[in-house]
C-alpha cells in the first residue's frame, strides 16, 4: 500500500487546446484525509484539471500522481479507489437507479456489487432505486452520482461542482455527508466549485485557480487571512485616543489603527490574547463597549486575488 | 482481462440495450413486420385467386421471404441495435463515468459487441420463428423446407445480420453519434450498396461490397441454380467471401476501438 501523504500531486501540469492554454504549469498538492476545495471562477480550468487527472483527456506536459500512482502510466491502479463526478452526473435515463449502479459495478469488479445496496441507503435512495432515473430530480441524480462514487469504496472522491442544482436543504445534507466521509471514514474529498461559501463551510484546505494557474493554496483559515493566520479584533471604546496609546504600548498587539468600524487591532498571538487586551483597556479606565473578532472571509480574499489578477492584465496604457 | 469481468461487462451492456424500449420495438418491427406483411399479402392473393397465385408458404414462400428478412430488413434492425450499442454511452453522457473506473477503454468498447449481437440474434430468431410458422401454416399442401434448410437459413440470417450489427457497433463508435451513424449506414444499406452492386462497369471490385460477400453464403438460390446465390450480382469464391466479410468486421472494429481509446471522454 502506498504511504504517500498526498492524495493528488501534480507538477507543472499543462493542458493546451490548440493555441489556448487551459492549464498552465499547475503544481497542486492535495493532502490525504481532508476535504480539499478547488476554487475558481467559471472557465478557470477546474473541470479541465479533473478531466486530466482522471484520464478523460491527456495532459500536454507535466506529471500527475493519484493515490501514489503515476497517471497515466498506472491509471487503472490509481483510479481503482477513486470515485468521481465530472460536471453534472449523467445516467442512462431509461434504466433505474439500481440498474445504473449495476452497470458501473460490472465494470469495476464483482466485489463492487455488494456495495450497491449500502451506497443507495447511504445517499437515501433505497426506496427510489427501482424507479427510472428520468423520473429523478436533479438533487436525486446528484445523490445517485455520489452512490456511484461509493461503489469504488473510494479513498479519494473527486466532485465537480457537486451542489449545482441542490436546494438549501440538499446542500446542507450534502455538506454533512462530505464532512462525515472525511472525519469519520478518513476519505479524501476533492471539491471543485465556484461557490466560495460552500468551499469555506465544507473544506479544510483549498487552492484558488484562475486562468489555468494556481494562485494560492493552503488551509482555509490561512487563505482567508491572506497567507498567515492573522487574528484581528474590532474595538469600540469611549476614548479612542487613549485606547490607541494603550494598545500601541502593549506587546500583545502588532498593530492598532482607527477604522470605520472602530479600532482595528491585529493581535500578536492566539485569540486568548483578546481577553488580555480587554483587561488592559479596562485597567487603564477605558470603557469597552464592543470587542469582536474579525472573521476573515474566503470570499473577500478570493475577490482580492482575482481583482488583482484582473488589474495585472490591464494594459499599461489603459492604467495610465 | 479477466473473462468473468468481460462477461459481466457484456451483460451490463446487454441490459442497457434490452431495456431501451424504442430500440427493441423498432428492431422487432423492422425484422418481423415485413415478413408478416409478406405472408398477409401473399395469403390474400392466393386465397383470392389460387390458380394464378402460389401459396404464401411452402418452399416458394421460403425462398421469397427469407431474403426479405436476412438481406434486407434484418440488416436494418441490426443497424438500429448496433448503432445504439456503439454510441449509447456517449449519447447518455456516461462514457466518462465508465472511463473513470480505470477500466481499459478498449475493454469498454469490446463489451458492446457481444451485447449488440445478443440482442440482434434474439430479434432475428423471433422473426425467423414467425417466418417458419408462416411457411408451414400457409403451405397449402405444397412442399415445405426440410429441417436442414431451415437450420441453414437460420444460421445464415444470424450470420448476415450479425456482420452488419458488428460493423454498426464499430462505425457508430467511430462516429460518436448515433443519428449520424444510423443515417449513414441505412443510406449505405438501402441505397449506396444497391446502386454500386448494379454498376456492371465496376466489375469484380463489387466483391468488396459486404452484402455481395454475405449473399454468397445464402442457402437458397434465386432463379436457376447456376447463377450467384440469393440474388447476388457478382460471383466469388467462398474464400473471397470469407475474406471480404472478415475484412469489414476487422476494419470497423479496429476503427471503433481506436476512436474509443483516443477520444476525449
Amino acid at each position: 500500500m502506498d504511504q504517500s501523504s498526498l492524495a493528488i500531486e501534480t507538477v507543472g501540469l499543462t493542458k493546451r487546446f490548440g493555441e489556448r492554454t487551459a492549464l498552465d504549469g499547475i503544481d497542486l498538492q492535495v493532502p490525504r484525509g481532508a476535504a480539499f476545495g478547488f476554487l475558481g471562477p467559471n472557465g478557470a480550468g477546474k473541470t479541465t484539471i479533473i478531466r486530466t487527472l482522471l484520464g478523460l483527456t491527456p495532459a500536454s506536459a507535466g506529471t500527475m500522481n493519484v493515490l501514489g500512482h503515476p497517471v497515466p502510466d498506472e491509471r487503472a491502479q490509481a483510479l481503482e479507489r477513486v470515485g468521481a463526478i465530472v460536471e453534472e452526473p449523467r445516467f442512462h435515463m431509461h434504466l433505474t437507479g439500481r440498474e445504473n449502479l449495476r452497470i458501473v459495478a460490472a465494470v469495476r469488479g464483482r466485489e463492487t456489487f455488494t456495495r450497491i445496496e449500502p451506497a443507495l441507503a447511504r445517499v437515501g435512495l433505497a426506496e427510489r432505486a427501482d424507479n427510472k432515473v428520468k423520473s429523478y430530480s436533479m438533487g436525486m441524480r446528484q445523490r445517485l452520482g455520489v452512490a456511484r462514487c461509493l461503489l469504488a469504496d473510494p479513498l479519494l472522491l473527486i466532485l465537480d461542482e457537486p451542489t449545482n442544482g441542490l436546494d438549501p436543504a440538499g446542500i446542507q445534507e450534502f455538506r454533512e455527508m462530505i464532512r462525515a466521509m472525511v472525519e469519520q471514514e478518513g476519505r479524501t474529498v476533492f471539491i471543485s466549485s465556484h461557490l466560495l461559501d460552500e468551499v469555506e463551510k465544507t473544506c479544510d484546505v483549498a487552492a484558488i485557480v484562475d486562468r489555468g494557474k494556481i494562485v494560492t493554496q493552503g488551509a482555509i483559515a490561512d487563505l482567508a487571512a491572506g497567507g498567515g493566520a492573522r487574528h484581528e479584533l474590532i474595538l469600540s471604546v469611549d476614548d479612542a485616543d487613549r485606547a490607541l496609546a494603550v494598545l500601541d504600548a502593549n506587546s500583545l498587539v502588532d498593530e492598532a489603527r482607527p477604522s470605520d468600524e472602530g479600532i482595528r487591532v491585529v493581535l500578536a498571538g492566539e485569540p486568548p490574547t483578546a481577553a488580555q487586551i480587554n483587561a488592559a483597556l479596562v485597567q487603564a479606565g477605558i470603557g469597552v463597549t464592543r470587542l469582536e473578532p474579525v472573521r476573515h472571509s474566503l470570499e473577500q480574499r478570493f475577490l482580492q486575488i482575482t481583482a488583482r489578477l484582473d488589474a495585472d492584465l490591464v494594459p499599461e496604457e489603459v492604467k495610465a | 482481462m479477466n473473462p468473468a469481468i468481460a462477461l459481466r461487462m457484456a451483460g451490463a451492456d446487454f441490459l442497457k440495450l434490452r431495456k431501451k424500449r424504442s430500440t427493441v420495438i423498432w428492431a422487432l418491427v423492422l425484422a418481423v413486420a415485413p415478413v408478416a406483411l409478406y405472408f398477409i399479402f401473399k395469403g390474400v392473393q392466393h386465397s383470392s385467386n389460387p390458380g394464378e397465385n402460389s401459396p404464401a408458404g411452402g418452399i416458394r414462400g421460403y425462398e421469397d421471404a427469407m431474403p426479405v428478412l436476412a438481406l434486407f430488413f434484418g440488416p436494418l434492425a441490426a443497424i438500429m441495435i448496433g448503432t445504439d450499442a456503439g454510441a449509447g454511452d456517449l449519447a447518455a453522457g456516461v462514457f466518462r463515468d465508465l472511463v473513470v473506473t480505470g477500466r481499459s477503454r478498449v475493454a469498454l468498447f469490446a463489451a458492446r459487441v457481444p451485447a449488440a449481437l445478443g440482442l440482434c440474434w434474439l430479434v432475428m430468431t423471433a422473426a425467423y420463428a414467425v417466418l417458419t410458422i408462416g411457411i408451414y401454416a400457409l403451405a397449402s399442401g405444397t412442399p415445405t423446407p426440410g429441417g436442414a434448410l431451415l437450420i441453414n437459413g437460420l444460421l445464415f440470417t444470424l450470420f448476415a445480420t450479425g456482420i452488419v450489427c458488428v460493423v454498426a457497433v464499430g462505425f457508430s463508435s467511430l462516429v460518436g453519434s448515433r443519428p449520424a451513424a444510423l443515417t449513414a449506414l441505412i443510406g449505405w444499406q438501402l441505397i449506396a450498396s444497391r446502386i454500386l452492386e448494379n454498376i456492371e462497369s465496376l466489375g469484380s471490385s463489387r466483391r468488396l461490397i459486404l452484402s455481395q460477400a454475405v449473399t454468397h453464403f445464402s442457402p437458397i438460390f434465386v432463379g436457376d441454380h447456376h447463377g450467384p446465390r440469393g440474388g447476388a450480382t457478382v460471383t466469388m469464391s467462398t474464400a473471397t467471401a470469407v475474406i471480404v466479410s472478415l475484412g469489414w468486421i476487422v476494419v470497423f472494429l479496429a476503427l471503433g476501438a481506436w476512436r474509443t481509446r483516443t477520444m476525449d471522454a
